[in-house]
């Protein structure tokens, strides 16, 4: 009996010895022998491989205030496999997402395991996608880019695509400095795919992000508004194609407000939230990627290289009677009869004749010279993409009738920024400044940042020369035909232009296109603005003194009043106290 | 007499009492320590999740912040600032004849 219990007993811990020894074997086989591939079997059902996307920097204006943020916000996805029925799912969403019914229904239709829906939503709508509650519809958050002042400086801050990359203006130039780094981190989940242990020793980081860095420009919003309004009244009543807008520091460079504006009626100015809405035409920096033929604006280059040059004297007396002048083959006429003018006057009343008669004295090298000094003919270097260079021949390839022709500002093309930067070398005294949009760059990652300052590219005329062209543009301003930029209670300096566009059908100078421009600054004597104003084909009158010369007062007037510049004019109405 | 329950009784205490009572403290710590490295294990995973929890609501609080710094930015737009002065407060830009320009006195270090 005991025997027979014992022997029952045996085989029990026999087969409790067998079990743990398979057991122990097993463990054995997969610990050891099958290790490797378990482990990686492991990872991959535990772990989740996260692409970290880093935030893009943002853009300020000059008193740090926001041209350009990104938020994340919801994008819709959808998984076609699972669902039933497409038809009915895709009328439900087109309803929200405001998206073509068929278009949507073509991407849920199919088994596919992904597929998107409507990327980068506004949160109302991605609110009324969830409470859907649909299961094989889902949100996930991408980075989308707001230009919360709307249209302000759109051209100039350019816009990014869906994958945030900068696609044009300062987006572009500044891309990698926006963009921050991107990362990568090895995350566990768990068996219903929740994150565990964020951050925590479960998290294993391959690449840490670097965020973007943010950009300080030197433009100041209200500028940038004053000049946008401004420009944007005139061309509203003048019927023009478009215009041009620049304010600059003349002791620094520094661009103040740069306004660009394409007229298409019935629609607003170039929204950089909206950017496929618009053509390539209407958010193209016309500023820097156009080329024009400035017209009498040119003038004080000339002016200033025979004062210079001392071929001529401010007060010298220049027959201009005629009314015209032959020039090689080309007889070239003022707009009216001046008779004889001091070359004073002969700027101040625009006279072509009294200007082509001292660029005949000055010659065409010495010219030329003058002329690439003010630093026409090559890029500024100004940091917004696309700059052209302009059109300038080489003086030794120049005809018989271009010296005339350049002298008062035709067959030479300058975009519209030269034209400011030479407006700011004839303001500072004659050095010539290099311009620049960008500030400083801050690091968000707590490096060291950069810093952009005053970049003088040299000297084109001397102090004194300079003082008697600011002396002559004064006078253009008080007499002459620039009489209604004159800004109440501040000096003022500058000159008209009232360019002939060539016909593209006939390629001769057309009779009824023109470009009206003013540029000057402001206040004269200590100037702390240089203002250029470009309209592109007014409609009725076309002359610069009465488009775009308004327009220069307007924004002076306002801009210096928001700047706290003192008034330096005190005019008869202007009361002074003492405190 | 012997019985199955005496068979135990005899295995568990015929090699004395004290000997026996040390093995059943060794089980009861092994447990013991087990529960304990579970529970602790059990216990970070739950803290896992609630600080997923946490740090998904501060980047929740985090968007809505800037969310909202991006609506206070564009209802500071100048533009907008303009438009409701001149439309809705009906103010002006005020006319030459109405500025008054305040020479500053030159403080006595100045003089």
């Amino acid at each position: 009996m005991i025997m027979e219990r014992r022997g029952r007993i045996l085989t029990v811990l026999l087969l409790m010895g067998l079990g743990f020894a398979f057991v122990a074997l097993r463990l054995v086989y997969l610990q050891v022998f099958q290790r490797a591939e378990l482990t990686a079997r492991a990872e991959r059902q535990q772990e989740r491989l996260v692409k970290l996307e880093p935030k893009r920097g943002s853009i300020y204006d000059r008193m740090h205030r926001e041209l350009a943020v990104s938020l994340d916000v919801d994008s819709i996805y959808g998984v076609p496999a699972e669902i039933e029925n497409p038809r009915a799912v895709a009328q439900r969403l087109s309803q929200i997402l405001h998206e073509n019914p068929r278009l949507l229904e073509r991407r849920l239709a199919g088994e596919r395991r992904f597929v998107w829906l409507s990327r980068k939503v506004e949160p109302v709508k991605a609110e009324k996608v969830k409470a859907l509650c649909n299961p094989e519809i889902g949100c996930l958050l991408e980075s989308r880019r707001f230009y919360p002042k709307k249209t302000l400086a759109g051209p100039l801050l350019g816009f990014t695509g869906m994958d945030n990359e900068g696609l044009e203006g300062l987006e572009r130039a500044y891309d990698k400095v926006l963009r921050g780094v991107s990362g990568w981190m090895i995350a566990e989940k768990d068996a219903v795919g929740r994150t565990v242990f964020p951050g925590g020793s479960g998290f294993r980081y391959q690449q840490q992000t670097k965020p973007g860095n943010d950009i300080v420009l030197t433009i100041d919003e209200v500028i940038q508004h004053i000049a946008e309004k401004e420009l944007d009244q005139t061309l509203a009543s003048s019927h023009a194609k478009g215009g041009v807008c620049i304010v600059m520091d003349p002791q620094t460079g520094e661009v103040l407000a740069l306004s660009v504006r394409t007229t298409v009626h019935g629609r607003q100015a170039f929204n950089p939230n909206e950017p496929q809405l618009y053509k390539p035409a209407e958010w193209r920096n016309r500023a820097v990627t156009d080329a024009y033929e400035p017209g009498s604006i040119f003038k004080p280059i000339l002016a200033s290289a025979a004062l210079e040059e001392r071929v001529v004297h401010p007060l010298e007396r220049i027959d201009c009677s005629a009314g015209k002048i032959q020039i090689a083959d080309r007889m070239i006429k003022d707009a009216h009869e001046n008779g004889v003018l001091t070359f004073t006057d002969v700027i101040a009343e625009s006279s072509n004749v009294g200007t082509i008669k001292v660029a005949m004295r000055l010659g065409k090298e010495r010219f030329s010279k003058y002329i690439a000094a003010f630093g026409f003919g090559s890029k500024t270097g100004v940091d917004i993409p696309g700059e052209i260079p302009g059109l300038l021949k080489d003086y030794r390839v120049w005809s018989g009738v271009s010296i005339g022709s350049i002298a008062i500002g035709q067959e030479i093309g300058v975009t519209p920024m030269q034209m400011a930067a030479a407006y700011c070398a004839l303001a500072n005294g004659g050095m010539l400044m290099k311009p620049y949009i960008v500030s400083s760059i801050i690091d968000r990652d707590g490096g060291e940042g950069k810093s952009f300052g005053p970049q003088p590219v040299r000297r084109a005329i001397s102090e004194e020369t300079c003082a008697k062209v600011n002396r002559i543009l004064q006078r253009v301003v008080e007499s002459g035909t620039g009489q209604k930029a004159q800004p109440a209670g501040y000096t003022a300096a500058g000159k008209t232009g009232t360019a002939q566009k060539i016909d593209q059908k006939t390629g001769l100078y057309s009779k009824k296109d023109y470009v009206s421009s003013f540029v000057g600054f402001v206040p004269a004597v200590s100037p702390k603005l240089v203002i250029l104003v470009m309209v592109d084909t007014p409609e009725g009158v076309v002359w610069g003194g009465s488009v775009a010369a308004p327009v220069f007062k307007a924004i002076a007037e306002q801009s210096l009043a928001y700047l706290q510049v003192a008034p330096d004019d005190k005019g008869d109405r202007m009361l002074l106290v003492a405190r | 007499m012997t019985t199955r329950a005496g068979d135990i009784g005899s295995f568990i205490f015929e090699r004395g009492k004290r000997g026996s009572f040390r093995r059943v403290l060794i089980a009861l710590l092994i447990i013991g320590g087990l529960i304990l490295y579970v529970g602790g294990k059990v216990k970070i995973v739950r803290l896992g999740y609630q600080i997923e929890a946490l740090e998904r609501e501060k980047r929740e609080l985090e968007r809505a912040n800037r969310s909202l710094r991006i609506e206070a930015s564009s209802l500071s737009s100048p533009a907008r600032i303009e438009e409701i002065a001149i439309k809705r407060l009906g103010m002006i830009h005020p006319p030459k004849e109405n500025r008054v320009m305040v020479r500053r006195k030159p403080t006595s270090a100045q003089e």
